[in-house]
């Protein structure tokens, strides 16, 4: 009887103490949560890594803040989604941030961070459209030359059209992958670019220009059929299913970049980064909803830490030597000056030009 | 001491009384519903590693793509993930509505040709990286290349492989669009194709069934892989991977409840984990999703050239309804209905709203392509103690005010109940049917779908029938019955009826008999 008891108050008391340690373990959690400013931010899923960097959390936590992020597209977050909840929307470009800005009378945005845009791709690919003249070599980087790039759109130019191409004998057209320009701000950037070129180097001005270059610039889209919504979801297509689907790849160079310099043997020696020429950078825009947001968005820019945290994701920021040296401290060629880069649309121009993409998305069906 | 012990026990569990009161709303359940497609299957066994690596228990609830597709998006299922070969339909068809909150690629197969090595040879495919699906059309023309493939309305292999067939056709080196389906061509295709399923794994079953009758068979890499592996094929099959492209399945794991994120990035990342990569590989056939670890030696280097996959809805619609009015070898069904004393009533009823779907009332998606076809024959023999009658409709108008749609309806509608249940004579008849129909026209699909709420306690019995089918060609052997468990039928009976004719049993004792019939259609 009392051995029995005895055991009884043995388990009684183990989880007890397997209690107590979930109890003190809460209680930790719920007396530094007391100090913190809880902070809640909506951003473009490209960023989420950096947020959910331990690093970041606790340079975060050291300054006094808590940062709660949900992620939605970057497009999304300028027109659907419920911005009342949130302190800061953290859009991936500046389009979308400057549309934020106006639409709920935000006083400043911050730009911590930027990326060009650049195509992710094959040494194959390289090789034949080097052969063609449409890629060429510009101070170690490899350029692809947009008009030529658009000339051969233009003509449906497939993949066994390039003379003597033994390596690549796909009959599809030759397209960029990129993301579907109705959600995503990867593909309205492409987007930019393109009607820059097709607008004789001129960045569109108003609705008029738009309807102008709509015939040039929606092939480049409509031509890819199915197109994904998060950026990270084609770049994850070309690292794993590789070159039989996705040739060329519209990215944000950080994404590549943050690849190699992680070193996580997903970056082979088959694969190259080029950049469109021209290009455009992707400027990371920050949006104050609320006072809290606000010190997020100042402590983003200006704290050093987080600074050079998010070179570690592959963005550029304000400081290009730390940049340079933590890549070349990983054995990663530091990126070119770009210097053929562009400005994209206002958002209004850019929506104009989004929203001829998707009409006539929905009409590639001929009844 | 006793008291002192008892005493900080109780007290850390006073504690913990009021921290789980005083607490934030965090869900702790650690069961992740999964509306999966039925090809996951095979994952079961890693299921308990994952539960091990990161807590949580998946908890899979099996459909077919589109079925599911338009469920998490008409909002009737609940699942906190979704998780199908492709998640390219579901995200075309949810829109702006943003059911999918996050989606990860787990692992991929292409949907491939596995011809029979003889055949291979003989078709000059063994071996070669040049075929193309126009190669494919021309030997199945020619009468040279019979293959089974899913129905593209029910499952993802069947739909990728005519998006796969219909854009190499189109010729435009870009994506097909409605303007560009090559009827005539894809005529040519299919004219090979003599055996159709609802999903992957009951068209592989039934390959290996009939194999000696059919050269090959469209499905995943991964399927065929297996088959290939297992044992029961008499020849091995040659993977053949058409030079001008064709599409992968990536089955991304789609997070569609948002609050189940940590979960979902828990159970994510086990999987994109190197160690999960090698097991999948191992296990299923399907090649990594990750570049760290390398396709082993079963999996072909030959450059797979995808091909892009429509984006519009409207272009997979007209895809699949070209398909099944046009291009499809068209269907003779049999429906062997009940209607014994014991279905009067709302079983009836029952049966009568099916046949008002089927003919035209179910608008929905699913609905539309289960709908009977353009060229399709049917059959109802209603039944009771006896055969009671036994009319053949032809569909040849399939408009919302067709004549030979309004027929079906008519007749079904006049159907009344009473006596007994002849569940084998009323079979007999269908097979005897079908075999004199078949002599006629051997290049429609055949079936038998038996749908009865009784025992059988009149004519034949189940001895007499397997003696009947026993004596049977090979031709009329091939037609399947399926049949629905409905009210008090026996599923003893009705499992040795579909065992016996290559068939399979669906149950409709908690699911309603029209959806039941929806998801038979996809079989014929």
């Amino acid at each position: 009887m009392s051995r029995i008891l005895g055991i009884g108050l043995a388990v009684v008391l183990a989880i007890g103490v397997v209690v107590a340690i979930v109890v003190s373990f809460t209680q930790n959690h719920n007396q530094a949560s007391t100090h913190l400013t809880v902070v809640h931010g909506v951003i473009g899923s490209e960023k989420l890594p950096f947020f959910q960097d331990q690093d970041v959390i606790a340079e975060f936590h050291a300054r006094g803040y808590d940062v709660q992020v949900d992620t939605a597209g970057s497009r999304a977050i300028a027109t659907t989604v419920d911005l009342s909840k949130y302190d800061f929307a953290f859009p991936a470009g500046e389009p979308a941030g400057i549309k934020i800005q106006k639409d709920h009378k935000a006083k400043a945005i911050y730009q911590p961070f930027y990326t060009p845009m650049a195509i992710a791709s094959f040494k194959v690919i390289d090789d034949l459209l080097k052969s063609q003249g449409v890629v060429t070599t510009v101070n170690g980087a490899d350029m692809l030359d947009m008009h030529k790039f658009l000339a051969l759109v233009a003509a449906n130019k497939r993949w066994t059209d390039i003379p003597n191409n033994t390596t690549y004998p796909a009959g599809k057209s030759i397209v960029i992958t990129s993301t579907d320009p109705t959600t995503s701000n990867s593909a309205a950037m492409y987007l930019s670019i393109a009607s820059y070129v097709a607008n004789s180097d001129n960045v569109v001005q108003d609705p008029s220009q738009a309807d102008k270059v709509l015939p040039t610039v929606a092939p480049l889209f409509t031509r890819q059929g199915f197109t994904l919504s998060s950026t990270e979801a084609p770049f994850e297509d070309y690292l794993s299913i590789g070159i039989g689907k996705d040739p060329l790849v519209m990215i944000y160079e950080a994404q590549y970049l943050a690849h190699l310099a992680a070193k996580d043997g997903s970056i082979k020696s088959d694969k190259v980064m080029m950049y469109p020429n021209p290009t455009v950078y992707s400027k990371h825009t920050l949006v104050p909803l609320s006072a809290s947001g606000d010190a997020i968005g100042r402590l983003l820019t200006n704290d050093a830490k987080l600074q050079s945290l998010a070179v570690k994701y592959g963005f550029r920021t304000s400081d290009p030597n730390a940049f340079s040296k933590y890549l070349t401290d990983r054995g990663v060629a530091p990126p070119p000056q770009l210097v053929n880069v562009i400005d994209p649309p206002t958002y209004d121009n850019l929506e104009a030009l989004i929203n001829g993409i998707a009409k006539l998305q929905t009409q590639v069906k001929g009844g | 001491m006793r008291t002192r012990l008892l005493g900080l026990a109780l007290a850390a569990l006073v504690l913990a009384g009021a921290c789980t009161g005083a607490g934030p709303a965090v869900d702790t359940s650690h069961t992740l519903t999964v509306l999966a497609g039925s090809e996951l299957k095979d994952l079961e066994p890693i299921l308990p590693d994952i539960k091990k690596a990161t807590g949580y228990q998946l908890s899979l609830k099996y459909t077919g793509s589109l079925d599911g597709a338009e469920a998490i998006v008409d909002g009737s299922d609940h699942s906190d993930m979704a998780w199908f070969s492709s998640g390219n339909y579901l995200t075309l068809l949810q829109g702006k509505s943003g059911k999918i909150t996050a989606q990860q690629p787990i692992m991929l197969s292409p949907v491939v040709i596995g011809v029979k090595h003889s055949v291979a040879q003989s078709l000059g495919w063994s071996g070669s990286t040049k075929v193309t699906w126009a190669d494919i059309a021309n030997a199945a023309k020619a009468g040279q290349f019979h293959f089974a493939m899913t129905n593209p309305a029910a499952s993802n292999s069947g739909f990728v492989a005519l998006v796969g067939v219909a854009s190499a056709f189109a010729g435009t080196g870009g994506v097909v669009d409605s303007s560009s389906i090559k009827v005539d061509r894809l005529k040519d295709f299919f004219s090979g194709q003599t055996l159709t399923a609802g999903s992957s794994g009951f068209l592989a079953d039934t390959y290996v069934r009939r194999q000696d009758t059919i050269d090959g068979m469209i499905n995943y890499e991964s399927v065929l892989l297996s088959l290939n592996a297992g044992g029961k094929l008499h020849e091995p099959l040659d993977l053949i991977y058409p030079k001008d492209g064709i599409i992968t399945a990536n089955y991304p794991l789609m997070l569609l409840n948002a609050s189940k994120r940590d979960a979902y990035d828990k159970v994510v990342s086990y999987l994109k984990s190197a160690e999960a990569q090698r097991r999948i590989m191992t296990q299923t056939g399907r090649r990594p999703s990750i570049p760290d670890v390398q396709p082993d030696s079963r999996f072909s280097t030959q450059l797979l050239v995808e091909l892009p996959f429509p984006s519009n809805l409207d272009v997979i619609d007209n895809l699949i309804l070209a398909y099944l009015d046009q291009i499809r070898p068209p269907a003779h069904t049999y429906f062997v209905l009940d209607i014994s004393g014991s279905m009067d009533g709302d079983r009836l009823n029952a049966v009568k709203k099916t046949f008002d779907n089927l003919t035209g009332a179910d608008q929905s998606i699913t609905g539309r392509f289960a709908r009977l076809r353009s060229r399709e024959e049917i059959t109802i023999i209603p039944f009771n103690g006896q055969v009671v009658d036994d009319r053949s409709f032809s569909i040849n108008d399939v408009s919302a005010s067709s004549p030979d749609l309004a027929a079906v309806r008519r007749y079904v509608d006049g159907l009344r109940a009473n006596d007994s249940t002849a569940i084998y004579d009323a079979l007999i008849r269908a097979y005897q049917d079908a075999a004199a129909a078949k002599a006629g026209e051997p290049d429609r699909f055949y079936s038998v779908v038996l749908m009865t709420d009784g025992e059988n306690n009149s004519g034949n019995d189940a001895n007499g029938f397997e003696r009947f089918y026993n004596s049977q060609s090979t031709d009329v052997k091939a037609i399947p019955t399926f049949a629905i468990i409905f009210g008090e039928a026996s599923p003893q009976e009705l499992n040795d009826i579909a065992s016996l004719t290559g068939g399979q049993t669906f149950d409709s004792r908690n699911v309603s008999l029209p959806s039941v019939f929806k998801v038979i259609r996809g079989y014929q």
